[in-house]
């Protein structure tokens, strides 16, 4: 055990057990998985992803490229979870990944005597040829081999939340200079949001042995961040903010049980926040820089940060006899930590000439070598037992160790800074990238602005904090940074080590090497975005987050170039890895997207419907008997009653529009081909509608039921695009028209009762109403009450029988099809579905939406003539283009199959029986196609090459997918009754 | 102490579109039903009748069923002014009381629903879970009236469901 016998923010009265692969081992509350594993002497604790080399823990935050473990089993089991920042709780089963059979003992590891060969672009250099084999054989052995943790394949057991929230001031990032500016502003009375990744506010003060305000830094941070709950802002622990968008948004994850052994049955695993803030400040502090030199990815090598993060705040000692290796000041404080937790201390190697005298005073009688001038040139040991330092004079030496604690300066996390676009800019201050024109209302400040030394942060913040509140218009008084204890720094120049030559890691998660990038510079990617793409520097789920800027500095060496010029990637949402359920939700298997019923609904479930989606709609597809043996004999049963007596079906979903005011009839003449201005109150017509361009857009009827009143129908799958071109058309192209609109398809639920046995039955049910030819004919509509509602009776038909639809408020439809059906007894009526309404339409000839594709005119649907001469309407002009008129173009017909038992297919294509069926001789295909039960053959609906004027001619209709080509007849579309007598009753 | 989370869906209401004619300004119609029409996304009130603000010219006007049609009464009213479609059955309208109504529909909500943002008379045309609703703030309960489209009331039903946590048995929606 390397637990520490005191410090640290741990609770040591809560011991809990926790396995990793399979070994048990303990930690405390207030751990997380790393420190537990650091605080157990667990040093190996995955492989890397190319190599399989093994692997340590480098940091102890969310940049953390190594430590990824699987975290859970079955289907909870949760791949890739950083270790460093997954809290502990009892049970926490943790698995390793990318190994095989053990992590101690991987097979694949033999990768690294290849490594050679393993070069930038190697995927695309030696899998080329033969190219089939590419999906077939190379890409799957490579993903088996390559990669990180698996899923489980489950489905996703958790709930996931999403919520909303609205802030003057939005605070990423929990620090010190975070904490300031969200104290500032809130005690000025703005709206206060602070989001941070940790499950406790502070940032670095938790890890660190910093004093703030004469108290230890964490202490600080809880006072500050109860002051801020008290002035009503609102902290939001484990929540990450992954990403910047247009508007002021910002998208978050909140982590709600990630960390809880059992958590309370049906509570959401994580929320989905989007938070709307007028300002933010990116106060996301700053990532610790590796140094590049050989053997750097050795398990024992870790940043010093992360080293003085476990020692201070976990109290868990990562090792036992410490080298410290360092650019900056930085580095000398984590010597002070190490001796201050009793880890023996063997060297401080420092590359600069000159250290800070006391930390090096202190070191040196502490018993530690201090080498200046110095660099570590390799390290001994699959985990680290020695380091080689290049010292000033030339010498090489020894040192044993089982921990090498690197720093090399740090880098601003600006990522989320540059997601909408700006480039970092090169500060040579601070020898790193800044943020020079962050996305609107957003301020860096502290460390992620590149004020590192904590005075510098804390001061940062305040003013970041009370310059928002006074852009805000809002005055308070100042606030003063409180004053805390020395923190050195410095800064050093990104890059590898001269001395580092073989396997030098720049990136860790994908082992991307120093020769790597050269080679790549060679190659001619020379831009950081194209070196990313081809070496995969800066990919996966850390996104190269300690590891880019280093790779940068070797790509402008390696060109001649200087940094500043090479520049740095631009950080993409999501910063960190954000589990997809999470954006989903709660729109997921069932509430995927929302159902729409129609008031029938409950109704047609109890009468055995299926259901067909028709858009967001659920519509009766049939409804089967248990004498009807398949499907098929369902529709023709349900055709066979309609045509022979009476059907009734849920027509409820058919768009509807209200078209009101003195100029109704005029905006619907200039929206309908055929004039409507013409028709008498009280009646129905047909019409059609085009787009700009000439083409059909959609059919419907108009009636009128006032001279300043239509009520107008789409089909389903158009009511919401005709409802905007009637607001565009009157809004937009005709505002001087005096005319409103609106839809009312959630008004009226409307069934429509077919058949020759139709007028009989709704006389039987509306006993009150005169339905003669000659009170309601063809055509014609009524309106009058039922139930003391407004109800409308339509002598509408779309099977091509004698037909009523009858509508009535929707919250009473479940009572009319009730209705209908009571009175339907008497007359065997049957429910009919959307199946059956198919078949009747195809043998009457009525265009649906395999006839109305976009791609016909009117007169390519046999509606020529409807196009009025006495008129302008839109789309008029635009279908007399040259080729919308060639007499040519494919039109519509009827087909029929020679061979009476063929069956004719939607989208088989037609061609003359002596041509070879190619694209060339294409004649046309079949749009629709169904079984008619009336004619007792297949039936179809095509459009033909000069199809009106070949009736009688034979085709061939060729159906390469489904079956063998058929022979058809050419024929008029409608069917049944072409001369309309049924309709007539 | 109040109930953290009511949902009822109020009984008897009658509903409208009401849009006004060319050249027809709100305080034309305000002088016809004794109540002047808002021209923001706001709900005006009186004992009578709720009407909100949708768009340009145009509202949603909620009165209670009673005696005989009130649809046709306010056509009647409004006749040469304004055209009005009756939506009475179109709309399904809830009504969300207590003091977890605002946190619930601000999970659905991306409008500001703070009191000092979203005060009472406040209306808003939105999406919930996907869903188009008008929700307007009827009193400091607080309560907030949503109107839906009735044919999406049951996958309204299951986000209510699934984000109210237990708070408010789900609602029955007829």
């Amino acid at each position: 055990m390397s637990r520490l016998a005191a410090g640290g923010l741990i609770d040591r009265t809560r011991p809990l057990a926790f396995s990793f692969d399979g070994r048990r081992l303990g930690g405390f509350v207030g751990d997380t998985l790393a420190s537990a594993l650091v605080a157990n002497d667990v040093r190996l604790v995955g492989r890397s992803f190319k190599y399989h080399r093994p692997r340590g823990i480098l940091t102890a935050g969310p940049e953390e490229p190594n430590a990824l473990v699987t975290i859970g089993a079955g289907a909870r089991a949760d791949p890739n979870s950083r270790a460093t920042t997954a809290s502990l709780y009892n049970g926490l089963e943790a698995t390793s990944q990318n190994r095989w059979p053990t992590l101690a003992l991987d097979v694949l590891a033999v990768n690294q005597l290849a490594a050679p060969l393993f070069v930038a672009g190697f995927y695309y250099k030696t899998f080329m040829w033969p190219a089939k084999l590419w999906e077939r054989l190379y890409e799957p052995a490579i993903r088996r081999a390559a990669g990180l943790g698996r899923l489980s394949g489950e489905p996703d057991p958790d709930a996931y939340d999403r919520d909303h929230a609205f802030c003057d001031l939005l605070v990423i990032g929990a620090g010190a200079a975070g904490l300031m500016a969200a104290l500032a502003a809130a005690r000025a009375g703005l709206r206060v949001i602070v989001a941070d990744e940790d499950a406790r506010m502070g940032g670095r003060l938790l890890a660190e042995r910093h004093e703030v305000d004469d108290r230890p830094g964490a202490d600080w941070a809880g006072e500050v961040a109860a002051e801020l709950a008290s002035l009503g802002a609102r902290l939001l622990a484990r929540t990450t903010v992954f990403g910047v968008y247009d508007g002021q948004e910002y998208g978050a994850i909140e982590r709600l049980t990630d960390h809880l052994a059992a958590p309370a049955s049906g509570a959401p695993r994580q929320r989905f926040w989007k938070i709307l803030a007028r300002r933010a400040v990116l106060a996301s502090g700053a990532i610790e820089r590796p140094l590049v030199f050989s053997g750097n990815d050795r398990p024992g090598v870790m940043m010093a940060g992360a080293v003085s993060a476990y020692l201070n705040r976990f109290a868990a000692a990562p090792g036992r006899r410490a080298v410290v290796v360092t650019a900056t000041d930085s580095g000398w404080t984590t010597a002070r930590d190490l001796l201050a937790a009793g880890v023996e201390l063997a060297a401080v190697v420092d590359a600069r000439d000159a250290a800070p005298p006391a930390a090096a005073d202190q070191a040196r009688a502490a018993g530690a070598e201090v080498l200046l001038g110095a660099r570590v040139s390799a390290v001994a040991g699959r985990s680290v037992r020695a380091v080689e330092v290049a010292a000033s004079d030339g010498r090489t030496r020894r040192i044993a160790c089982d921990l090498l604690a690197m720093s090399g300066g740090w880098n601003p996390a600006i990522g989320l800074g540059a997601n909408l676009g700006a480039r970092p800019v090169w500060s040579s201050a601070i020898q790193s990238f800044l943020i020079e024109t962050p996305p609107p209302g957003m301020t860096p400040a502290g460390a992620a602005a590149g004020h590192f030394a904590l005075a510098e942060a804390l001061r940062d913040g305040a003013r970041a904090g009370s310059a928002i509140a006074a852009d805000l218009g809002v005055s308070a008084p100042a606030i003063q940074p409180p004053p805390c204890s020395d923190d050195p720094r410095g800064v050093a120049a990104p890059g590898p080590s001269p001395a580092s030559k073989s396997k030098a890691f720049v990136d860790f998660q994908h082992d991307v090497t120093v020769s790597d990038i050269e080679l790549a510079a060679r190659e001619g990617f020379v831009s950081v975005e194209h070196l990313k793409r081809y070496t995969t520097l800066g990919m996966g789920t850390d996104q190269g987050k300690t590891s880019q800027l280093n790779g940068h500095a070797v790509l402008a060496e390696a060109t001649g170039r200087p940094i500043a010029e090479v520049g740095t990637i631009l950080s993409r949402p999501p910063y960190l890895p954000v589990a997809i359920a999470a954006f989903a939700g709660h729109h997921r298997g069932r509430d995927f997207r929302p159902e729409r019923r129609t008031a029938g609904h409950d109704w047609a479930v109890e009468q055995g419907a299926r259901f067909i989606d028709a858009g967001l709609w659920k519509r009766p597809q049939w409804f089967a008997r248990p004498a009807d043996g398949d499907w098929q004999a369902t529709v023709n049963r349900e055709v066979n009653t309609t045509r022979g007596g009476v059907g009734i079906c849920d027509v409820s979903t058919l768009g509807k529009i209200d078209v009101l005011g003195p100029d109704a009839a005029t905006l619907l003449d200039r929206l309908y081909i055929n004039t409507v201005s013409t028709l008498a109150v009280g009646k129905a017509r047909y019409g059609l509608m085009l787009r700009e361009d000439g083409f059909a857009m959609d059919d419907g009827a108009a009636s009128r039921l006032a001279e300043d009143r239509f009520f107008v129908t789409t089909t389903t799958a158009n009511a919401a695009r005709i409802m905007q071109h009637i607001d565009y058309a009157r809004q937009v192209l005709w505002p001087d028209l005096d005319v409103q609109a609106t839809s009312v398809t959630e008004q009226w639920a409307t069934y429509s009762i077919a058949g020759p046995q139709s007028r009989s039955l709704l006389q039987r049910a509306l006993p009150e109403l005169d339905l003669s030819d000659a009170a309601l004919p063809f055509m014609g509509v009524v309106e009058f009450r039922w139930r003391g509602e407004r109800a409308r009776l339509f002598r509408i038909s779309f099977s091509g029988e004698m037909a009523f639809e009858l509508s009535v408020p929707a919250a009473l439809g479940d009572g009319l099809v009730r209705m209908l059906f009571d009175a339907g007894r008497a007359f065997d009526a049957a429910p009919y579905g959307a199946e059956a309404l198919g078949v009747m339409r195809i043998e009457k000839g009525h265009p649906g939406g395999g006839e109305l594709n976009g791609r016909t005119t009117a007169a390519d649907l046999g509606m020529g003539r409807m196009m009025s001469r006495k008129k302008d309407f839109i789309g008029r002009v635009l279908a007399q283009r040259p080729g919308l008129i060639d007499p040519d173009r494919p039109a519509l017909v009827g087909l029929k199959p020679v061979e009476p038992g063929a069956r004719l297919r939607a989208g088989a294509h037609l061609v003359d029986l002596a041509d070879r069926p190619t694209a060339e001789s294409d004649q046309g295909y079949v749009t629709s196609a169904a079984w008619s039960p009336t004619l007792g053959h297949s039936i179809a609906l095509a459009l033909l090459r000069r199809g009106p004027r070949r009736h009688g001619d034979r085709v061939c209709v060729h159906d390469p997918v489904r079956g063998a080509d058929v022979e058809a007849e050419v024929c008029a579309p409608v069917f049944v009754d072409p001369e309309g007598e049924r309709l007539r009753g | 102490m109040a109930e953290a989370l009511r949902i009822i869906q109020p009984g008897g209401l009658a509903l409208a579109a009401v849009m006004a004619r060319k050249g027809v300004d709100a305080s034309t119609i305000g002088e016809r039903l004794g109540l002047t029409p808002p021209t923001d996304p706001t709900a005006a009130r009186n004992p009578s009748m709720t009407l909100i603000g949708t768009g340009p010219g145009t509202w949603l006007a909620v009165g209670e069923a009673g005696q005989g049609d009130w649809v046709a009464g306010l056509e009647a009213t409004l006749a040469g002014i304004a055209s009005v479609s009756d939506q009475s059955s179109g709309y399904v309208v809830l009504r969300f009381s207590g003091q977890g109504a605002g946190a619930l529909l601000q999970k659905g909500a991306f409008i500001d629903l703070d009191p000092a943002a979203f005060a009472i008379g406040a209306a808003a045309t939105t999406v919930i879970g996907h869903l188009g609703v008008i929700l307007w703030k009827v009193d400091d309960a607080p309560s907030f009236d949503v109107a839906l489209f009735r044919s999406y009331a049951k996958s309204f039903q299951a986000w209510i469901a699934a984000n109210a946590g237990g708070q408010a048995l789900p609602v029955s929606i007829a």
